[in-house]
This record gives structure tokens, C-alpha cells and sequence, in this order.
């Protein structure tokens, strides 16, 4: 069925992607249709097929069997994988021949780590004009700090998006993988503009990738106030410039909080009355926004007196009912236990060779009438054969002499 | 002109604040052609700031100006029939609806995705909503607050919080709606991809819940099968990560064998770090507690850019935690000519933030500064949609526009 055809069926991508950040924009692609074939050096693999997520647990199994790796199996889902020796001339040369059947090529290695490999994009073009590479790196290729290491949660301070998170008098806050994520998705999208331009015109092009600069363009209203102001933006915890009552409040229980924000009276009204206090809705310390967000202290003192005695989710869902924006903070068991979610089918199930059935996240979007693949990360060098042989063309015995010089696994 | 990536593409954008607006900037600093369709009294983004010293102004919110770049500006009541009339003449004209109200906001206008379809079988429409159009919490509101904590994120905010009593916090700024507005382009750029072939237009649904969930998908399965935990006190070496110098913080990364010989060395060999064991990932990752407080008693003594670079040029994975202020002047930015030079005719000349990504052949750029309130009303209804000026005029007197 044509029409059911997913998005970008029929598009390869080559994906030199490790840890979270590439290897997440390669699975995006994979997940809207796109054939996805992870290259990993079998004696250097991607090193999250071996490790546990931080924190460890404790007694901590420190290196994992390498298809077992929990933050390996969610970024990968949908993907085939090849493994090739790059330390070895065939190697290199077997992956640029890979690359240039693909239409886009992604890493997120160092800043010109692909050119010393052989594999750059001046080199691929000559393969295939019109490939589109994308290079992810932490601070891109050109500029006096393109040498520069970084993680996720670097990126965030670099760009901006640690300073302004956390309490006014407590310390900036970084978050974690989460930035990595939102970064893959970023380059994954100027990877298909990149494309949609390649189907109008048959050009293809380098995106150069930084993963600094992902974070400060998602607080760039924050950088163009300074601009504007001259004034630094700072932390303000869970509260809001001009909305009050805007925070999280605790409930009955162990670390059990409740998320409120109100934008208008109307919903303050409305709150007042779940929480039995109607006359706070005339009381002129709260009777308008700016009067709430003036006495906002005292506000959240009254709120947190009555949310402190009750349970949290009877609250959120007293709260939704009067028309109020109301959230648990949820952890780990409340999100696979949250019906809303189920019932979206937010979560996939795979069945894993060596793992067994897994429920994890899915795709971060629904489409109408696209039946969605859900298939689990690939094992190490579980479709070499497919790879080398179908792609590549390369005879069984060719296959066994690699395999013999230790090529490929 | 030189052509950009998705020239030719057409947008409507009936989008408020920062999920659908930025969505809409994405598709049209890449050379799409987006209608921002606003309300008469403005997009509520324009009363936010942060605003220059001169005082409030809605042609002068930051929030407003970032968000809105390369965008033409229409405004449109479709509680009017003569503006609901206009606005389906923009669906027919469109390849792409961003929208981020409630279902109900459009259906109420006649406006279901069945009868859309009929208007344009080849609309792409793309429906942000907090909780997305189906399950039982469809209907709920949910904004910056509730949607970071209702996904998970907030749980885990400030990490390495030193007091568990205290409440978790959200990301600073609009986290959630530049989240979500990624992802829906993302989602739409795939969909007009997949268009080519079959010429369909398809419904896409985005739960901002749900985009925050995606974010932390690999904690919520590292929890669930190997047990890690789920935490946001401090649970690592406080050694490393978010440290404390003179003048601020950085972010430290030295995770790495090479990193952490590279720190010694950068810490002038201290005998407290001076045995081969130190050489171990391992035996850091039981034992870096041991040596925090001389860490940190060295780590205070830097200034925040100078161990920066000093330590970056060895090889060890660092960052400054840069403010607004510090980003701004960021030599590899300007180096890399991150922000862009744009000039508005109410707000003035500024620098704004530019993209991360530097495509060389259709390089993203800002085609126009956001736009003033209905600037394009005439030059849309007129050009685009073929009203004639009689026609135009009696909208104007009916107030549809």
C-alpha cells in the first residue's frame, strides 16, 4: 500500500554515530522509515552497548555484554548494524563504499575525525555528488575552540540553558541525556530539509553540527532579552515572570510533589473552590495577577498547607476536572503507569534476543495511518552478511577472508 | 535569490507563545514561506518580553522577535465568517497547518481534520497539544510547568540538589515549547517528504507530554531493567560534573583515563592523586569521593573561562556555565558567525541567536524580522489568496481583519 508507505522509506542512512546524541537523529530517521545502518569498529564499539545508565546501581555491574546496554537499546531501535575494523585500510575503504549507497552519512565524533579517516564529505562527493553529511560535534569544525571535548551536559552550560535552571539562591543545574536528545532531533531535522532541497534540485551538502550552539538557539528569546535589556536572565526555580500560583507544592508521602500553574483569574477562581477556600478569590492580596504574583510567598504557603495533607494524583486529577493546568512530578513508575500514556501507546514493546520483551519509549510524535516499525536495537554486526554481501556485493568467500583478518566481526 | 532549502514550501501558522511559533521559524529561516495568523489583539508572546528599558511594548518582546523571524503577519478573526471564509482559503493555499490550540478550537469552526482534508487532501497539519488529541488527559491544560514535570524531566531537576526536601524544579525559560516545536518540525519535514510520493497530507499529533517523556527515555529503562536509580540528590563523585570556581561554575567532564591524567597534570601532580590506581576508570568511580574536598579546594581557586581553556586545550572535557551574557561574546560563536544581524523597524537593530547547524549549500538565513502586528494583511489576502482591494476593504470594515 503506497499510501501507507512511512514517510522516508526508500532513504539509507549511513550512521558512524556513538553515545546518545547521533546515534539518537540516526534512530528518528529509522523510526519515519528510513533504512538505518549503524558502523561500529568491533573491537571499539559504541561504548554505551556495555555500559549502565548513571547512576549505577549498587552492587554495580560495570560492563554489560555488549547487545544488553539500556541507553544502547533505546537510541537504537529500527537500525541494522555493520561492524568494521577502521584501523584496518579494508575497513575504511568497505565503510566508504557503504557510504556512498547511502544518502545521508551522520557521525558525532570529534571535529575532523572523519576527514582522518578517509571519510569526510570532500571525499564521499566524489563517490556520490549528492550525498548530505552531517557532522555533529560539541563545538563544530571551524573556530579556535573546534578542539574542544564535550558531553551533554557541557553543551547545556556552554550554550546557556544550566544557568538559568534551578532556585534563585541555590546552584545552576544541568539535566543530562535529555540535551544529547534534543540535539539529534535538531540535526535529524536539518538533515531532511537537506534532503527536501537534494529531491527539488539534486544538490547535496555538508551541515556542520554544533551541539553548543543547539542549546543557546533553544534559549535564544533568553539572549535577545539581554540584548534588549542589558539585563543577565537568572534562575527562578518553578516560577514564572507574571503567573501566580506557579509552582510545585508538596503533597502527602515521601517526596511527593504537585505541579500547578494558573494563567488567568478565571482558573484561580476555579481553584480556590477545589481547595475550599472560595473567599481567597476576592481577598485583595489575590484578586488580580499582578497582586497574586506580588504576595505569590504567602499564596504558596496556603496552597501547600492544604496539598501537604493530600495525595498527589487526587489532586492533579481534582484539579484538571475544574479546568487547571496540574501535574504530578512524575518518576519512572508513574510514567509506565500513567494511563493517559498507555492508552497513546507512548510506550513499544520489543522482543529482544537476549533481553527479552522490553517496554520502551516510542517515538516522540503519532501519525495518521503510518503503522510505525518497533523493532529492537541491532546486536553486534547482526546483519554484516545483509550489509556486505546484498549492499556490498561481496562473495561469501570474500566475507570469510574479512572475517579471517579480523575485517569485520 | 539564492535558494534555500525549502523554498516553495507554504505555511500557515495559527500558533501562540513558543511551541507552534518556533516550528514555524525553523521551516521559514530554511526558506519557507509562513503566514503567521494572528489574533486581533496579537500573539499573547508579545506582551511577555523580556523588553527593552524603554517599557512594554508588543512590537517589542523579545520572546515575540525571536520566535517569529522570516514570518510574514496576517491577522484573522475566524469567529468572523467572512474571516473563517479567509482562513480556509489559506488551507487550500497551504502545504502545511501549524496549529497549537486545543482540537476543539478549530472543530468548533467546522474545522475537523476530515473536512480539512477536503478543503486540501495534501495539507500536512501538524497539532501540538499538551497531552495530544487522544486518551483519557486529551482535554487537560498544561503549559511550561506541568508538562516538564508531567514528563518526567522535572523529576530529575536540579540534579545533584542538595536537599531532597525541597521541591524539583523546571528547566529555565520555555524549555518545553522549544522541545516540542523541534520535534514538530521534525515530524512535518518527514511528512512533506513522504508527500512527494503519495501526494497525502497526514495528521500529525504532537503531545508535548509526550516529547518530554522521549527525553528521558533512557533513564526510565535503565530504572525499570537494571535497576539504576532515579534520583536527582547527589548520587556521583561531586568531584566532577557542576563545580564551583571564584567567579562561578563549570562543568566538568574528566570521565575518560586520558581526561582525568590530563586534570592531574593540569592540577600540578598533587600527592593526593599520585598513585597508579588513580589511572583506573573504575577505581575513580569508588574512589573520587575520597579526594573531593581537595578538588573542590582547587577547582575554587580557578576563575571560570581560564580553566576553561586551560584544560580544554589538554584534552579534558570541560564548560563554562555561561550566562546570557557570557554567551553572547563566546569567541567560537562569533568566530562561526552564530548570531545574525537583524534589523526591526519598532525594536531596532540586535544581534540575534542564530542555528546550529551551517549547511553550505542553502545556509539558513533570517529573510525578514518578525513581523508588526498585521503587516501583510494586504499583500497576503490580495496576493496570495486573489481578494481583490473591494473585497479586502469590506473585510477590513466587517472587522475580519
Amino acid at each position: 500500500m503506497e499510501n501507507n508507505m512511512l514517510p522516508l522509506e526508500g532513504v539509507r542512512v549511513a550512521d558512524f554515530c556513538w553515545v546518545w546524541a547521533g546515534p539518537y537523529s540516526t534512530m528518528l530517521l529509522a523510526n519515519l522509515g528510513a533504512e538505518v545502518i549503524k558502523v561500529e569498529g568491533h573491537k571499539r564499539t559504541d561504548l554505551t552497548r556495555h555500559g549502565v545508565v548513571w547512576p549505577l546501581p549498587d552492587p554495580a555491574p560495570q560492563e554489560l555484554p555488549p547487545n544488553q546496554g539500556m541507553s544502547f537499546n533505546s537510541v537504537n531501535m529500527n537500525k541494522k548494524s555493520v561492524t568494521l575494523d577502521f584501523t584496518k585500510p579494508e575497513g575504511v575503504g568497505l565503510a566508504k563504499r557503504l557510504a556512498a549507497m547511502c544518502d545521508i552519512v551522520v557521525d558525532n565524533m570529534r571535529a575532523g575525525a572523519m576527514i582522518r579517516l578517509g571519510l569526510g564529505y570532500e571525499e564521499l562527493r566524489k563517490l556520490r555528488p549528492d550525498i548530505i553529511v552531517v557532522s555533529a560535534s560539541s563545538r563544530g569544525q571551524q573556530g579556535p575552540h573546534k578542539d574542544y571535548a564535550g558531553y551533554a551536559t557541557i553543551h547545556q552550560a556552554v550554550g546557556g540553558g544550566a544557568y538559568t535552571t534551578g532556585y534563585p539562591d541555590g546552584e545552576p543545574s544541568t539535566s543530562g541525556g535529555d540535551v544529547d536528545l534534543i540535539n539529534a532531533t535538531t540535526a535529524a531535522y536539518a538533515a531532511l530539509a537537506a534532503l527536501y532541497h537534494r529531491e527539488q534540485t539534486g544538490e547535496g551538502q555538508f551541515i556542520d553540527y554544533s551541539q553548543c550552539e543547539g542549546v543557546s538557539s533553544m534559549v535564544g528569546d533568553q539572549l535577545l532579552g539581554y540584548e534588549l535589556s542589558s539585563e543577565v536572565p537568572e534562575r527562578m526555580g518553578n516560577r514564572h515572570p507574571k503567573y501566580a500560583p506557579h509552582s510545585v507544592y508538596r503533597c502527602w508521602g515521601v517526596d511527593h510533589w504537585l505541579a500547578l500553574e494558573v494563567h488567568s483569574d478565571e482558573e484561580f477562581a476555579a481553584l480556590t473552590n477545589v481547595i475550599g477556600m472560595p473567599e481567597l478569590a476576592k481577598d485583595p492580596r489575590f484578586a488580580d495577577m499582578a497582586s497574586r504574583k506580588e504576595n505569590e510567598a504567602e499564596l504558596d504557603r496556603i496552597i501547600e498547607e492544604w496539598t501537604r495533607q493530600r495525595d498527589r494524583d487526587w489532586m492533579a486529577n481534582e484539579f484538571c476536572r475544574a479546568g487547571i493546568a496540574a501535574a504530578s512530578s512524575r518518576d519512572w513508575r508513574d510514567l509506565y503507569a500513567d494511563p493517559h500514556l498507555r492508552a497513546r501507546n507512548a510506550f513499544v514493546t520489543v522482543d529482544h534476543p537476549e533481553l527479552g520483551k522490553l517496554e520502551l519509549v516510542g517515538a516522540p510524535w503519532k501519525m495518521s495511518d503510518y503503522e510505525m516499525p518497533e523493532r529492537y536495537a541491532p546486536l553486534l554486526g547482526e546483519h554484516n552478511d545483509y550489509v556486505l554481501q546484498e549492499l556490498l556485493g561481496l562473495s561469501e568467500a570474500e566475507v570469510a577472508e574479512l572475517r579471517r583478518n579480523d575485517v569485520i566481526m | 535569490m539564492a535558494g534555500e532549502a525549502l523554498n516553495g514550501i507554504k505555511v500557515v501558522e495559527l500558533a501562540t507563545m513558543v511551541s507552534g511559533p518556533y516550528c514555524g521559524k525553523l521551516l521559514a529561516d530554511m526558506g519557507a514561506d509562513v503566514i503567521k495568523v494572528e489574533p486581533p489583539e496579537g500573539d499573547p508572546s508579545r506582551q511577555c518580553g523580556p523588553f527593552p528599558k524603554s517599557g512594554p511594548h508588543p512590537e517589542r518582546s523579545a520572546l515575540f522577535l525571536y520566535n517569529n523571524t522570516s514570518k510574514r503577519g496576517i491577522t484573522l478573526n475566524p469567529d468572523r465568517p467572512e474571516g473563517l471564509d479567509a482562513f480556509k482559503r489559506l488551507l487550500r493555499w497551504a502545504d502545511v497547518l501549524i496549529d497549537n490550540h486545543p482540537p476543539q478550537h478549530l472543530e468548533s469552526l467546522g474545522l475537523s481534520w476530515d473536512e480539512m482534508c477536503r478543503l486540501n487532501p495534501g495539507l500536512v497539519y501538524t497539532s501540538i497539544t499538551p497531552y495530544g488529541r487522544t486518551g483519557p488527559r486529551a482535554d487537560v491544560k498544561g503549559d511550561e510547568l506541568t508538562l516538564i514535570h508531567g514528563g518526567g524531566l522535572g523529576n530529575l531537576l536540579p540534579t545533584r540538589s542538595f536537599d531532597i526536601d525541597r521541591a524539583p524544579v523546571k528547566m529555565g525559560g520555555y524549555a518545553v515549547g522549544y522541545h516540542g516545536a523541534i520535534t514538530a518540525a521534525l515530524a512535518t519535514m518527514a511528512t512533506l517528504l513522504g508527500r512527494m510520493k503519495t501526494g497525502r497530507g497526514r495528521l500529525i499529533d504532537i503531545s508535548l507530554q509526550n516529547v518530554m517523556l522521549t527525553m528521558v527515555r533512557v533513564n526510565v529503562a535503565g530504572c525499570r531493567y537494571q535497576g539504576t536509580s532515579w534520583s536527582r540528590v547527589p548520587d556521583r563523585p561531586p568531584a566532577t560534573g557542576r563545580m564551583k570556581t571564584s567567579d562561578g561554575y563549570v562543568v566538568l567532564g574528566a570521565i575518560e583515563d586520558h581526561h582525568f591524567r590530563a586534570l592531574i597534570e593540569l592540577m600540578g601532580n598533587p600527592d593526593w592523586v599520585a598513585g597508579d590506581e588513580w589511572d583506573s576508570m573504575r577505581y575513580r568511580i569508588h574512589h573520587l569521593m575520597d579526594v573531593a574536598p581537595q578538588m573542590d579546594g582547587w577547582m575554587i581557586q580557578q576563575r571560570k573561562h581560564d580553566v576553561h581553556h586551560a584544560a580544554a586545550k589538554k584534552g579534558i572535557a570541560i564548560g563554562p556555565v555561561n550566562s546570557a551574557k557570557d554567551v553572547i561574546v563566546n569567541e567560537q560563536y562569533i568566530a562561526r558567525n552564530y548570531f545574525i544581524n537583524v534589523e526591526h523597524p519598532e525594536a531596532g537593530k540586535h544581534r540575534y541567536a542564530g542555528w546550529p547547524y551551517q549547511m553550505t549549500a542553502t545556509p539558513p538565513r533570517v529573510g525578514r524580522p518578525a513581523p508588526l502586528l498585521g503587516q501583510h494583511n494586504q499583500e497576503v489576502f490580495c496576493n496570495a489568496l486573489g481578494y481583490s482591494s473591494e473585497e479586502f476593504e469590506r473585510l477590513q470594515r466587517l472587522r475580519a481583519v
